[in-house]
C-alpha cells in the first residue's frame, strides 16, 4: 500500500507559525482547533544549546490508532494512506481525542464534534500541494511518498515528538543541527 | 467568488502583496500574491490571521461613546453626532486658549499606507500639537546620517550574492521572514550566515555561526574586528584612502585597544570575534544586515557607528552581495503625498511637537496652552515605556477620542471611539522601508458596520469643523478613494515603475526600476563627500568625533538582570495576539531565563515569578532556556488581553542618538532593568 506522509526538514522550521494560521485560514477553523501545531524545542549536544522547531499536524500513521478507537467508524484509511475523517458521523465521543498520541483529532465545542488534518486531500487529488506546504517561506515543510526510497539521512522520530511504536506515524524527520558558536562566558 | 489585492500596511519588513477571494461581500480567505516579487506569494502567521482580525467578536463597528469615562459603559452614537463632540470640543479649546495647540495627535505606525496620512494632514493643519520621534529606529538612523550622509541600502533581494551575510541584533526570522528566503538561497550558494545577537533566536538556529556578546557591547565587538582586520592587514586601504574620511585616525584609536579590554566589554575570547573578522575581510563581497534591537541602547547609535566602520574598513560598499542594510524610506520620496498635503493651508504648518517616547511625563509637561485634548490613530499608549505615569496624564485631558478595530488599553481613558476600516474595506497605497516592490491595495468588501477610513474620518472632521468655524482647514472632499490613490502617484513614480497609468498598476505589484545597489557611485553626501568615520557632525551633536566605544547604562545594584522584550512571532507591538488564532494554545506571556539563574532563584519550569524594579512588579510564569544569557531575561512584547503587562517595568531613558533624523532620541527599550523573586 501507497503511504504518503510528511517530511519536515527542522534544519529550515523558523518557528514562525505561517503554516498552522495558513491552515486556519483555508480552512476557516474555530478558536479551540489547530490541525497544525508549532512548538519549540531547547536542546543540546556536546555541552553546546539551541533550538529547533517542530510543526507538527496529524501524521496519517501506518496504523492509526483514531481509527481502532471510534465506535463510530468515522476514520477511513485511504488507498494512498491518507487517513480522513468524516464529521458527519462523529458524536463526539473523544475516544480519538484521547487516544491519539499527537493530539491531532481536535474537538470543537460549537459543532460538538472531532475534526483533524486531512492532509488537504482535495488539493491533493488535483495536483496541489497541502496549504501547510504552500504556505512555508523557507521550504521546511514537503509531502512525501513514504513507499520511495529515503534519504538515509531522514530520521523517524526526533525528542520531543510522541512515541512513535504503537501508531507507527507517517512522518520523518531532517535533524536540526547547531551552529558554531561562542558565547558570553558565564558571570 | 471575486479576487482582489491587497498590501498589509503594518509596521513590518515585507509589506506583502496579498490576494482577498471575497463570496457574496464577505471576505473568505487570504493567501500570498505570487506576482510580488518579494514575497513570494506567501505570508506570515499574521497575515493569515486578517480573516479572523476583520469578523472578530470584539472589533467595534459603530461609533460610541464612553460616559462616564472609565465606567466601560459604551454606548453607540451617530457619526454625525461623533463629529459634532469632536469638532466642538476643538472649536471650545481654540476660544479658551487662542490656538488649536491644546488639541494633541498621537499616530504612529499602525497603519503606514500612504491614505492614512489623511489625519496627519488634518491635524497638521490645525497647527495642533503632533506627536514627533518614534520608538522604532532613530539611534541607528543617526549613525547612518553621521557615518554615510543618508539612509540608504542595496535592495534586500541583491543579498543572494553575499558570501558572508552578518545578522546583528535582529530576528527576521519572525520579523522579516520572507527576506530568509534569500538569505538561504546564499546559503545554500555557500555563504556563511552569521548571527550576533545576545539572544540565541529563531534566526540564530538557523546560523553557520552564532555569537552572543553582552548586549549593548556591540560597538567594542566592531572594534575587536576592526582591530584584527588592521593587524591582519586585509582591510581595503584604497577604499580608505580614496573614499573614508579619518581613516587614518580611527586605525590609530583602534590599534591603542587591548583584547582583554574588548574580552572584558564583550563577554567573548578573542578567537569569536576574529572568527567573523577574518570571514568578513576575506570571503568578498559581504553584508551586514542591522537588527533594531541593539540600537535600543544609551550607547546604541554609538555602536552602529563601529559596526559601519567595519564596512568602510573592507571597502563592503556599493557593490553586490556587500552593504550595510537597515530600513530606508528613500524611495517614499517619490510619492506626491498628496492625501497629506490636501488638507494644508500652507505648506510648512507651526505645529507644536511632544515626544512620542515618553509620551505621559513629556505631555504634561507642556503649558501655554496644556494639551486638553488627545486624538489617538491606530495607537495604544500601554504598548510604550514607563506605563504607569499615563493614567495622570490622560485624566487631565477633558476630551481622548480614538479611531482604531478593537478597544484595547488606552480605551479605558476615551470619551470617544470611531470605528476604522481595515486594508480590506478601503483602497489604499503602502510604500515599503525595506523592498523595492508597490502595490496598489484595493477595496474587496463594504466596510463592516459603519466603519470609516482614516481618509473619511479626516474629511468628515475638516468638513465639520470649517462648517462650525469656516476655514479652519482645506476641506477637500472630491473624489473616491481610488483616486486620492491616484494622486499619490507622480510621474516619476510612475516611470520608475514602468506604467503609464494607474490602472496598469492596479493589474500586479511593481517594482521600482532604481539602481539595486546603495552607494554604487561611492559619493557620500556628507561635509567631506566622502564616507566619515570622523565626523565633525557627530561631534557638534555632542558625540566623539570616531566610532570609539561608549558604555552605556549597566544595571543598579538592586536590579540586576537585563530585561529585553524583542517581538513575537505572532504579533507587531499592540497589534495581533489580541486575536485568537494566534494567542490560542501559545501560552505567552512568559518570562525567559537562563537554567544556572533558574537554579540559583531554586524556581521550574511554569513557577510563577514576581519581576520588579522602581516602576512597579509584574507576576509571571517562567520558561527556562539557555537561549537567553545568565545576567538577562525575555518577555515577548504585545497585547495579551487579560494577562500581565511587562510596559510598567520599562523606563523611557533616552537612546543616545535619533534627533538628526526623527526630531528626537530613541528609546533605550533595552538597558531596562529588573529584579526577580520566587512568589
Amino acid at each position: 500500500m501507497r503511504q504518503i506522509g510528511f517530511l519536515i526538514d527542522v534544519t529550515r522550521c523558523m518557528g514562525c507559525r505561517s503554516c498552522e494560521v495558513a491552515c486556519k485560514n483555508f480552512r476557516n477553523l474555530p478558536e479551540t482547533q489547530r490541525y497544525r501545531r508549532v512548538k519549540c524545542m531547547d536542546w543540546e549536544k556536546d555541552g553546546e544549546t539551541g533550538i529547533y522547531y517542530l510543526s507538527l499536524s496529524c501524521n496519517h500513521c501506518e496504523n492509526p490508532v483514531c481509527f481502532l478507537v471510534c465506535p463510530n467508524h468515522t476514520y477511513r484509511k485511504r488507498r494512498d494512506g491518507i487517513v480522513v475523517h468524516d464529521p458527519g458521523l462523529c458524536d463526539g465521543c473523544c475516544r480519538c481525542v484521547k487516544a491519539c498520541p499527537y493530539e491531532a483529532p481536535q474537538y470543537d465545542e460549537a459543532t460538538g464534534k472531532v475534526d483533524k488534518c486531512d492532509l488537504c486531500v482535495e488539493r491533493l487529488d488535483q495536483g496541489k500541494r497541502p496549504f501547510c506546504e504552500e504556505s512555508c517561506v523557507n521550504g521546511a515543510l514537503h509531502t512525501i511518498c513514504l513507499n520511495r526510497e529515503l534519504d538515509p539521512g531522514l530520521h523517524k522520530t526526533i525528542p520531543g515528538f510522541p512515541d512513535i511504536r504503537l501508531t507507527r506515524p507517517s512522518v520523518r524527520f531532517l535533524p536540526p543541527r547547531l551552529p558554531l558558536q561562542w558565547r558570553q562566558k558565564s558571570l | 467568488m471575486e479576487v482582489y489585492r491587497n498590501v498589509c500596511p503594518r509596521n513590518c519588513f515585507c509589506t506583502c502583496s496579498m490576494l482577498s477571494y471575497a463570496e457574496n461581500g464577505k471576505l473568505i480567505r487570504v493567501t500570498g500574491d505570487s506576482e510580488h516579487g518579494f514575497t513570494r506569494g506567501k505570508l506570515c502567521s499574521k497575515g493569515y490571521a486578517y480573516t479572523q482580525r476583520v469578523y472578530d467578536a470584539k472589533r467595534i463597528l459603530h461609533p460610541m461613546r464612553q460616559y462616564p469615562r472609565g465606567s466601560g459603559r459604551w454606548h453607540r452614537i451617530a457619526w454625525d453626532e461623533a463629529m459634532d463632540i469632536v469638532t466642538r470640543k476643538m472649536l471650545e479649546l481654540k476660544g479658551r486658549y487662542g490656538s488649536f495647540r491644546p488639541i494633541c495627535f498621537n499616530k504612529q505606525t499602525g497603519n503606514i499606507g500612504i491614505l492614512h496620512y489623511a489625519l496627519d494632514g488634518f491635524f497638521a493643519a490645525l497647527e495642533s500639537t503632533v506627536v514627533n520621534g518614534t520608538s522604532c529606529w532613530s539611534a541607528g538612523l543617526d549613525a547612518f546620517l553621521y557615518t554615510f550622509g543618508d539612509m540608504r541600502k542595496s535592495d534586500p533581494e541583491d543579498m543572494v550574492n553575499s558570501k558572508i551575510i552578518i545578522i546583528w541584533g535582529g530576528n527576521p526570522a519572525w520579523t522579516a521572514l520572507h527576506q530568509m528566503y534569500y538569505i538561504n538561497q546564499a546559503q545554500e550558494n555557500g555563504a556563511k550566515v552569521i548571527v550576533i545577537d545576545p539572544v540565541f533566536t529563531a534566526t540564530a538556529a538557523q546560523a553557520d555561526i552564532f555569537i552572543q556578546p553582552k548586549a549593548a557591547s556591540d560597538g567594542a565587538l566592531a572594534l575587536g574586528m576592526a582591530k584584527y582586520i588592521i593587524e591582519q592587514n586585509i582591510h581595503d586601504q584604497d577604499f580608505l584612502q580614496q573614499f573614508v574620511e579619518g581613516g587614518k585616525e580611527f586605525i590609530q584609536y583602534v590599534a591603542n585597544l587591548s583584547d582583554q579590554w574588548i574580552e572584558k566589554e564583550t563577554g567573548l575570547p578573542r578567537e569569536a570575534w576574529q572568527e567573523v573578522a577574518h570571514l568578513y575581510a576575506t570571503q568578498r563581497p559581504g553584508c551586514i544586515w542591522l537588527g533594531l534591537g541593539l540600537q535600543r541602547h544609551a550607547n546604541g547609535g554609538q555602536n552602529f557607528r563601529g559596526i559601519l566602520a567595519l564596512a568602510a574598513l573592507t571597502g563592503n560598499i556599493g557593490v553586490s552581495g556587500a552593504g550595510v542594510y537597515y530600513p530606508s524610506q528613500e524611495h517614499w520620496r517619490l510619492l506626491n503625498w498628496h492625501t497629506r498635503d490636501a488638507f494644508l493651508k500652507k505648506a510648512e504648518p507651526a505645529i507644536r511637537t511632544v515626544s512620542l517616547n515618553n509620551f505621559a511625563e513629556e505631555v504634561s509637561k507642556l503649558s501655554e496652552p496644556p494639551v486638553k485634548m488627545l486624538f489617538l490613530a491606530g495607537r495604544d499608549l500601554w504598548q510604550d515605556a514607563n506605563t504607569g505615569a499615563l493614567a495622570a496624564a490622560l485624566e487631565q485631558m477633558e476630551l481622548v477620542v480614538q479611531a482604531d478595530h478593537f478597544l484595547n488599553r488606552s480605551s479605558h481613558f476615551a470619551d470617544i471611539f470611531l470605528p476604522s476600516t481595515t486594508q480590506f474595506e478601503e483602497w489604499d497605497l503602502v510604500p515599503s522601508y525595506w523592498h523595492h516592490w508597490i502595490a496598489v491595495n484595493q477595496q474587496a468588501i463594504e466596510p463592516r458596520g459603519e466603519c470609516r477610513s482614516d481618509l473619511q474620518i479626516a474629511q468628515n472632521l475638516a468638513h465639520k469643523i470649517n462648517e462650525l468655524a469656516p476655514g479652519c482647514v482645506c476641506d477637500p472632499q472630491v473624489g473616491s478613494e481610488e483616486e486620492w490613490v491616484a494622486q499619490e502617484l507622480s510621474p516619476e513614480l510612475l516611470e520608475s515603475l514602468n506604467v503609464t497609468s494607474f490602472s496598469e498598476l492596479l493589474e500586479k505589484p511593481r517594482k521600482l526600476r532604481v539602481s539595486p545597489l546603495a552607494w554604487a557611485d561611492l559619493n557620500f553626501p556628507t561635509p567631506s563627500g566622502k564616507l566619515e568615520l570622523k565626523s565633525g557632525l557627530a561631534l557638534a551633536d555632542g558625540f566623539p568625533l570616531l566610532p570609539e566605544f561608549s558604555r552605556g547604562f549597566y544595571p543598579p545594584v538592586h536590579y540586576p538582570y537585563r530585561l529585553l522584550t524583542p517581538h513575537l512571532n505572532s504579533g507587531s507591538n499592540s497589534q495581533f495576539t489580541n486575536l485568537h488564532w494566534l494567542s490560542w494554545g501559545i501560552d505567552e506571556p512568559k518570562l525567559r531565563i537562563n537554567p544556572r539563574l533558574a537554579q540559583k532563584l531554586k524556581i521550574q519550569d511554569n513557577d510563577r515569578i514576581r519581576v520588579y524594579n522602581h516602576l512597579g512588579e509584574v507576576v509571571l510564569p517562567v520558561r527556562i532556556t539557555a537561549t537567553v544569557p545568565e545576567d538577562t531575561v525575555l518577555t515577548y512584547t504585545g497585547w495579551f488581553p487579560g494577562k500581565t503587562q511587562i510596559n510598567r517595568l520599562i523606563d523611557g531613558k533616552s537612546c543616545d542618538m535619533g534627533i538628526r533624523g526623527t526630531g528626537q532620541p530613541g528609546i533605550a527599550l533595552y538597558d531596562t532593568y529588573v529584579n526577580l523573586s520566587a512568589v
